[in-house]
């Protein structure tokens, strides 16, 4: 098996895999700006099918802004960003396409207060993928169990705590089956005893196969979940690796301060 | 503990605050006389409270010559609406009260569902409540009937409102599949009220064929629609078969959608052809109080979604799209009204060089339109600021377009924020009503004019005349900036 776990292992002989993984992620040269301000520069990053990839780094090193750029939640100045074979240009076809097969979790929860949890979860298949209400609601009850909260299926957002907030958010996503989920900080603005229910969630659902990024401050999450991890400084990707090495035995010297400054 | 016991339950003397529990005379020699001077303002309030309740009882009670709004009460009322066909103004305060009922029972049956699916239990109006609501405008109503002749227009009335008291509770305690039904006969019951007062005529079935065309848009499924025809839910293709898929069915929707609204539109042509053409009152006769009310309500249900385009358009990323719409909220709220009224008055002949088949009172209508909507426009865009840029993204995210972005998410909770703004426009359009006055519309301010015109008030009674009219306008006004507290209440429920 060729090694995936190094920045170097982009230099691979297909172009279509990644190890023994299928390629559904590419992004090569990928530079974005803020006004004058450089967030990303010559961002190169390949995600195989089913990989669990977790994105660490100090904050405003551009590690939200990269996965941000993935669903076009941010444009990305130049360099090419290839989703599961769909590049991601100006075409608002290409850019729905995109969408539809990624899901994304946010820092702020972002669940539609007005709506129930259940309206909710069903929003995105019935109006964008035409599912029949019914059959909307039924998957929205089994996401819900699997997120362990379908007593509050008919509550507002706003009478659920943060960590049951966050699982619906996670629920609302997957009800559109996505191939990739994107997390932008899931369990930041959590209270501390509510940060392990839901990386409880997001554990069970790396080992189902779904490709997943997860940007994150939770380094016990990254040794265990993560395939790879990747350090981000200064709108740079500075060291890829697996979490065993990338944790006990890290090259570049910026990637030792800032594990040095969390542990 | 404590907390859990309903508040009627209020023996315990020591729960209450501290003040209230002093005896009144060191509660006012604490509150009211602390130092000198509060003394002195506390006298001075008294007696000058004293005097104006004096005198204003005194002149309601006593010296107010209200026998000049007593014989004028049915033009005050109606203006110079046909006397012989008041009837059909009963007719319609019938179909009002029925329609109303309907709304009302369909609302309070809904929030009960919702209160059981959430937990979060509203406390149900107790008769007390709705007097503290309503006060105003029964107190309006009581003081017309008072002033009545003859003892038909209370008992009308007071049927009426039994009427929709009784419909109300049935349509309260119908099943949920009901709801959406006893919404459309409501609508229906509204536009027909309003085809017997004017007469069912010309563009009459435009309105019901509307209502029922959506109505039959909303109803309209795939999954019926095929059962109907004894189908399976699969594609007979070239021998093989496959099931319907999502996409397949949406797809079959928008036909029986199409189909559906088609036919509703055919068949209620063809009733209004049946019917025939009824006679009734042309709406140039409808006046008074009844106009006002009329008037303010249509403006106010047009100039929304008018006002909804404008705003959403001046945040459009087109530019031609937002100057348009900037140029027009700009200019209509830089002109005064009354200008835009004469303009819809005088001036629309004079350039059209034609007469404009359009009668004064639509011309009226539509110039408040205008000018209503285009500061509903700038209302209407506070709130579209207001909801946080994470909604729209989590939207985008889950693959909305940007319209679907702006229908489901936006709106909703862009025009629940702005719902104490919005209403303080809408009761300053319904005051503003009262400046058709000045192109000759009889509206209600105009019809207490017109009492003074006659020889016999001329200079009679014309502060009575007036008390009377701004009473009319401040008991609506205030009952409906108290209802739209209460809405505001009602719609945070479970957002907190």
């Amino acid at each position: 098996m060729t090694d995936t776990t190094t920045s170097t292992s982009n230099v691979n002989s297909d172009a279509t895999q990644i190890g023994s993984r299928e390629l559904m992620i590419e992004m090569v040269g990928v530079d974005k700006f803020f006004g004058s301000f450089q967030a990303l520069s010559n961002i190169d990053m390949r995600v195989g099918t089913g990989e669990v990839v977790v994105v660490i780094g100090p904050s405003g090193s551009g590690k939200s802004t990269l996965i941000r750029c993935i669903n076009r939640l941010e444009h990305h100045d130049r360099g090419r960003i290839v989703v599961d074979g769909v590049e991601l240009t100006d075409d608002v076809r290409n850019i729905a396409l995109i969408r539809r097969e990624t899901g994304m979790v946010f820092q702020q929860f972002n669940l539609f207060p007005h709506l129930t949890v259940l309206d909710n979860i069903t929003l995105g298949p019935r109006q964008v993928l035409k599912m029949p209400k019914t059959q909307a609601e039924d998957r929205a009850t089994e996401l819900l169990e699997r997120v362990k909260i379908p007593e509050q299926a008919r509550k507002f957002p706003g009478q659920l705590s943060g960590g049951q907030q966050q699982r619906v958010a996670i629920a609302r996503s997957l009800a559109m089956q996505p191939k990739v989920m994107l997390f932008d900080e899931p369990t930041s603005a959590l209270d501390p005893e509510m940060i392990s229910e839901v990386l409880e969630v997001i554990l069970e659902l790396s080992r189902t196969g779904m490709t997943l990024i997860v940007v994150t401050h939770e380094m016990g999450f990254a040794r265990e979940a993560a395939d790879r991890v990747i350090f981000m400084a200064d709108g740079e990707i500075v060291e890829v690796g697996e979490p065993e090495h990338f944790f006990t035995n890290p090259t570049e010297e910026r990637t030792k301060l800032f594990l040095s400054q969390i542990l | 503990m404590t907390a859990t016991h309903p508040p009627s339950d209020s023996g315990q003397q020591k729960n209450l605050p501290p003040d209230m529990r002093l005896p009144p005379a060191v509660w006012a020699r604490k509150n009211l006389f602390n130092t000198w001077y509060n003394g002195v303002a506390t006298v001075v309030a008294v007696v000058v409270g004293a005097i104006l309740v004096y005198y204003g009882g005194r002149f309601v009670f006593v010296t107010g010559q209200w026998e000049a709004v007593r014989k004028n009460l049915t033009l005050l009322m109606v203006g110079i609406f046909p006397r012989d066909e008041l009837w059909r103004l009963v007719v319609q305060m019938y179909l009002v009260a029925t329609a109303l009922g309907l709304a009302w029972g369909t609302v309070t049956a809904r929030s009960q569902d919702r209160a059981e699916d959430t937990g979060v239990f509203a406390r149900l109006p107790s008769p007390i409540d709705l007097l503290r609501r309503y006060w105003a405008i029964l107190l309006l109503l009581a003081f017309i009937l008072g002033l009545t002749r003859t003892i038909w227009p209370t008992l009308f009335t007071l049927s009426a409102v039994a009427v929709g008291l009784g419909v109300r509770s049935i349509a309260a305690h119908l099943p949920r599949s009901a709801r959406r039904p006893c919404w459309y006969a409501a609508a229906f019951m509204g536009i027909v009220s309003f085809q017997v007062v004017s007469g069912a005529n010309g563009s009459a079935w435009w309105w019901t064929s509307g209502l029922f065309a959506f109505a039959a848009f909303k109803f309209a499924s795939a999954r019926d629609f095929t059962r109907l025809l004894g189908t399976s839910m699969v594609w007979p293709i070239s021998g093989r078969s496959r099931p319907f898929t999502a996409k397949d069915l949406a797809r079959i929707k928008r036909v029986v959608q199409i189909l559906a609204v088609v036919a509703v539109v055919v068949v209620v042509r063809v009733a209004y052809s049946l019917i025939g053409e009824t006679s009734g009152v042309s709406w140039d006769k409808w006046s008074g109080l009844y106009l006002t009310l009329v008037a303010s309500g249509a403006a106010i249900t047009l100039s929304f979604p008018l006002s909804l385009l404008l705003a959403m358009g001046r945040r459009s990323s087109l530019p031609a799209v937002r100057w348009l719409c900037v140029a027009y909220i700009e200019i209509f709220r830089g002109i005064p009204f009354i200008c835009l009224l004469l303009v819809a008055k005088t001036f629309i002949d004079f350039f059209l060089d034609v007469d404009t088949p359009l009668s004064l009172i639509t011309r009226t209508i539509i110039a408040f339109t205008i000018f209503s909507s285009a500061y509903l426009a700038e209302v209407v865009r506070g709130g579209l600021q207001a909801v946080p840029r994470g909604q729209i993204e989590a939207g985008q995210a889950i693959g909305l377009q940007p319209p679907g972005v702006m229908r489901l998410i936006v709106l909703p909770q862009a025009l629940r924020a702005v719902i104490p703004a919005m209403v303080g426009q809408f009761i300053s359009l319904f005051k503003d009503s009262s400046l058709f006055a000045i192109i000759s519309v009889v509206e209600f301010f105009r019809a207490r004019e017109l009492i003074h015109s006659q020889q016999e008030f001329s200079t009679l009674a014309i502060a009575e005349t007036l008390v009377f009219v701004a009473f009319g306008y401040w008991a609506l006004s205030y009952t409906m900036s108290k209802e739209s507290q209460r809405l505001e209440r009602h719609l945070g429920v479970g957002e907190r």
